[in-house]
């Protein structure tokens, strides 16, 4: 039997799994597509479809942008690398999985294919995706862009990325989903592998921008080598049906780094489920993830966080900080701390709570309104500083946050 | 009363959680003078600074504050903050994510950029060098970029809240105690900084404080004492002196007799 047919074997038998978090959607309700995405030129995108990407930071100009990929349900890919841009590759999954035999060694295997009944779907169902390469030693100073786009209704977007950044090399992508708000019921799935090689430095910073029709089960998980550095930025700002990730980490490589950090603003009845696990298992490896949720109308969030700390001395730090702003929201933080080696270094803050009415008073006090000192303590609340990140990611995390913010409150 | 009465507080009664702080408290205050609010603890000193700016714990059951000719107790504490009214907190909350800079050219538009495009070195130029150097006079320059009131020690918020509400100009300032747990060097920064103010006459100052220092070398016009939520006794500040000696209980039964 060869490899993919072991997987595929692996995944007829996950088919029915359950995930561990998060509601257990019916797959039968949706549809698959069964068709090849066609490649797709910049110009053939609508004026209505550019606005809507540069809602989640996808630059249609793709002046400030090293790589492009865009995708429309499992309908058309553009996928683009700037000319004269070297060391970077920037193709659809499919063309990459014919392209290098070794890439099947990295399919499913940060992400095990029968983790559960949509990782097994995704396998079994037609897919495509991105794959994103920084060659060995390249440090690709813009950012690569991706956007992934859901515009289908009843159907499901089954997406498969890979991302390796190589020995010695740095890269960053800002990746950001999408759908129009009058979109039916969909389901996004989103398998997400990345590597990152000795000395490589990767950040990935995700905005999600959802309907109120739409589940969303990304399926993420990293490895990391020796001196190794990933950053996760994931910002959810838009309502959504439902929403369950719980990318996982492992720092597998002596002194790599891995820090996620997130931010869930909830509105109206949509669900979130939201985590991330880091598991430490060399020496000196380390890490953080830092998480900040806001409920408002009838929202539910759940925010999840383990340290699993599997070598001594490793060292690892769990925040998370809840802002209930809505007698119908509800918030729940789930810290999990586990060592299992002597002299793990693991901690952890969990809060939950409402805008402080010594803050307001406070600030009203210095000549602001209620609403300009709830919005300024919210403001303050959600402030994401991922020190790696260049700072026009980071602007592009501030804005997204600060519109949001604008319109909500 | 007349026309240099800025704020007049007329037989005011408070409560606090229903009990009862202030018992119907007369006080008044007049353009650009200078007062110290005295009192044995839990005479309501605070209550009335706080009461003024209308925080909600504090609720009125009886009497006016009347300020700048109209009753402002169904006022907002915006609309009393907008109207020239301001209050240093003893112990001010943190508010994480609010640098202290950025907040200070926000409440003061002097020290925010003229141009909100204004680049400087790239970055959107958020405060005018002129809050820089005021920072340094008030020796609080660590502080700008800190969030505000988070992990501050004692000495430092006592001065980042002054430097806040006197960069708001105000009509009427409560202090309350401004001087508590300052060093020596702390309290000659403080004490000059409201003599400046002072100097300046565009402010009526109001010191709620225990301790002379602050209060000598401002030069305090005029001295009231509370007790149990009345005012007891109106002087000057030479009653200081003999106030320290004998203490609240003894000066004002002699001062009654």
């Amino acid at each position: 039997m060869t490899e993919t047919e072991k997987k595929r074997k692996r995944a007829e038998a996950a088919k029915k799994k359950s995930a561990a978090y998060g509601e257990d959607l019916d797959l039968d309700q949706f549809e698959f597509s069964h068709e090849q995405p066609r490649r797709m030129d910049l110009d053939e995108v609508s004026e209505e479809d550019r606005d809507l990407v540069s809602e989640v930071g996808f630059d249609a100009s793709e002046r400030l942008a090293s790589g492009s990929y865009l995708q429309f349900d499992n309908e058309s890919i553009l996928a683009d690398v700037l000319i004269g841009q070297e060391g970077l590759e920037v193709i659809p999954t499919s063309e990459a999985l014919e392209k290098y035999d070794w890439l099947s060694d990295y399919l499913w295997n940060a992400v095990p294919v029968d983790t559960d009944k949509y990782t097994a779907a995704s396998e079994l169902e037609h897919y495509d995706g991105y794959f994103i390469r920084a060659k060995s030693g390249h440090k690709i100073q813009m950012p690569v862009q991706t956007c992934l786009v859901l515009k289908k209704g009843k159907s499901i977007q089954n997406v498969h990325n890979i991302i390796i950044a190589e020995e010695g090399s740095e890269m960053h992508i800002i990746t950001g989903c999408a759908t129009p708000s009058d979109v039916e019921r969909s389901l996004h799935l989103g398998v997400s592998e990345f590597y990152v090689k000795k000395k490589a430095r990767l950040t990935f910073t995700m905005v999600h921008k959802w309907s109120d029709k739409i589940d969303v089960r990304p399926r993420s998980a990293t490895v990391v080598e020796d001196n190794g550095v990933f950053v996760s930025s994931y910002a959810i700002l838009s309502p959504l049906r439902s929403i369950q990730t719980f990318p996982k980490v492992r720092l597998m490589g002596r002194n790599s780094r891995a820090d996620l950090y997130s931010v869930v603003y909830g509105t109206k009845q949509s669900k979130y489920d939201v985590g991330g696990a880091l598991i430490l298992e060399a020496a000196a490896s380390s890490g953080k993830i830092i998480s900040r949720s806001i409920a408002t109308e009838q929202s539910e969030i759940i925010a999840r966080g383990d340290l699993i700390g599997k070598h001594s001395g490793v060292k690892a730090r769990l925040e998370c900080n809840g802002l209930l702003l809505s007698d119908e929201a509800e918030i729940g933080a789930v810290p999990a701390l586990r060592a299992t080696s002597e002299g793990v270094e693991l901690s952890h803050e969990a809060t939950v709570g409402k805008v402080g009415a010594d803050q307001l008073n406070y600030l009203m006090s210095r000549g602001l309104t209620e609403e300009e000192a709830t919005t300024l303590i919210v403001n303050g609340f959600v402030q994401l500083k991922a020190p790696d990140l260049p700072p026009s990611l980071q602007r592009s995390i501030d804005d997204a946050i600060k519109l949001t913010l604008e319109k909500g409150l | 009363m007349t026309d240099d009465v800025l704020l007049d507080i007329k037989g005011l009664r408070v409560e606090a959680n229903g009990i009862p702080i202030l018992r119907g408290l007369n006080l008044q205050f007049e353009r650009g003078k200078v007062y110290a609010v005295l009192g044995p603890n839990a005479s309501g000193k605070s209550t009335v600074a706080k009461t003024v700016m209308g925080l909600p714990e504090y609720e009125v059951k009886g009497g006016d504050i009347i300020y700048k000719g109209e009753s402002i107790v169904n006022k907002s504490i915006t609309e009393r903050a907008k109207m020239g009214i301001a209050y240093a907190f003893q112990s001010p909350p943190a508010i994480s994510g609010v640098k202290l800079e950025d907040f200070i050219c926000r409440i003061c538009p002097d020290y925010a950029c003229k141009e909100p495009d204004e680049e400087l070195m790239g970055e959107t130029c958020m405060c005018r060098q002129e809050l820089y150097d005021d920072f340094e006079r008030l020796g609080i320059e660590n502080l700008g970029d800190r969030n505000l009131n988070e992990n501050f020690s004692g000495g430092e918020l006592k001065r980042s809240e002054l430097f806040q509400v006197l960069s708001m100009r105000p009509d009427i300032v409560f202090l309350d105690e401004p001087d508590s747990g300052l060093d020596y060097d702390s309290l000659k920064v403080v004490g000059r900084e409201l003599k400046a103010m002072k100097e300046k006459a565009n402010s009526t100052m109001v010191i709620i404080s225990h301790h002379r220092y602050v209060l000598e070398f401002v030069e305090v016009d005029k001295v009231y004492i509370l007790e149990n939520g009345r005012l007891a006794y109106t002087g000057g500040m030479g009653i200081i002196p003999e106030l320290e000696e004998k203490g609240y209980d003894m000066f004002l039964a002699q001062a009654a007799s």
